[in-house]
């Protein structure tokens, strides 16, 4: 059991640290939105998995793993919409690529408003 | 804003007070048989205080409907949308690590056949969740909603195609949930 647990620690790590180098390598800010999200997804949910067998198996604190799979849960329900706000937010404020977009559907139906 | 029934606010209070008890660890101590009756009296009343302000929020469809699709719920959020988030991962990650850095970024505009709109929500939040692609907005025109979605890879600008490589097994399962 604690082989799996360890796992799950790394399989977190290398997703965090390929989301951190996507974030220093994308070409624009809204690239490095998307890598971000590795980060916060299989980055996050893994050391939280990790976490919850932990405590539960090795510390028996069942109030830590419950407490640590409802950090889970929020973060899985405010995550995405706090993604959502910030890019759209600097998409309207005016933040562009530098190299324009093949397809941008919204800037293009954003001049015909 | 419309007023809230009272089965939503029955149902926002059954959700507090759930928390309420997580959150004070009555939870651990209910199933060890020594609950603390000040504890659980407490929160009972201040859920309902908080549902009675805050139902209207959290409630605008049928309350308890999700109830009634619980099995195509968990299979989704415990085998379907974990199989996707980890594929999308592993392709985001890749790309981010190979030396050519293989991104081709755009946004296109998807149609959607989600008609609740608890069921546009989660989809939205699904793709957002999902590595490679962000929702920037949700508009509507003549009665079809629309996804903008920023894409990391555009593979297609055709709404259709794309629609179908972006939300694929996602949509047909938030549309076996929702509809």
């Amino acid at each position: 059991m604690r082989i799996v647990i360890d796992l799950l620690i790394v399989i977190s790590i290398f997703f965090a640290f390929a989301g951190v180098v996507g974030m220093l390598r994308m070409p624009d800010a809204f690239c490095r939105m998307q890598s971000s999200t590795n980060i916060a997804t299989l980055g996050v949910l893994g050391v939280i998995i990790g976490g919850v067998l932990y405590a539960a198996i090795y510390l028996h604190d069942g109030g830590m793993a419950v407490k640590l799979v409802f950090m889970g849960i929020f973060y899985i329900i405010t995550n995405p919409i706090a993604g959502h706000a910030i890019c759209r937010g600097g998409y309207k404020h005016g933040v562009r690529p530098e190299k324009k977009y093949e397809v941008d559907k919204y800037g293009e139906d954003m001049v015909e408003e | 804003m419309k007023k809230a029934s009272s089965s939503a606010v029955l149902s926002t209070a059954i959700v507090c007070y759930l928390f309420w008890l997580v959150i004070t660890g009555q939870i651990v101590s209910i199933f060890r048989g020594a609950p603390s009756a000040q504890v659980l009296i407490a929160g009972l009343v201040v859920s309902f205080l908080v549902a009675l302000f805050s139902a209207r929020f959290f409630i605008h469809e049928k309350p308890f409907y999700l109830l009634t699709k619980l099995p195509a719920y968990l299979t989704y959020c415990f085998v379907i949308f974990p199989i996707e988030l980890w594929k999308a991962n592993v392709d985001v990650a890749m790309r981010a690590l190979s030396p050519q850095l293989p991104v081709n970024p755009g946004i296109v505009k998807i149609p959607s056949n989600m008609k609740s709109e608890y069921g546009q929500a989660m989809l939205a939040n699904s793709i957002t969740l999902t590595p490679g692609t962000i929702t920037m907005d949700i508009t509507e025109e003549e009665g079809q909603t629309y996804y903008y979605i920023h894409w990391i890879d555009v593979a297609s600008s055709d709404p259709v195609e794309a629609g179908e490589a972006i939300k694929g097994t996602l949509e047909s399962w938030t549309g076996r949930i929702w509809e």
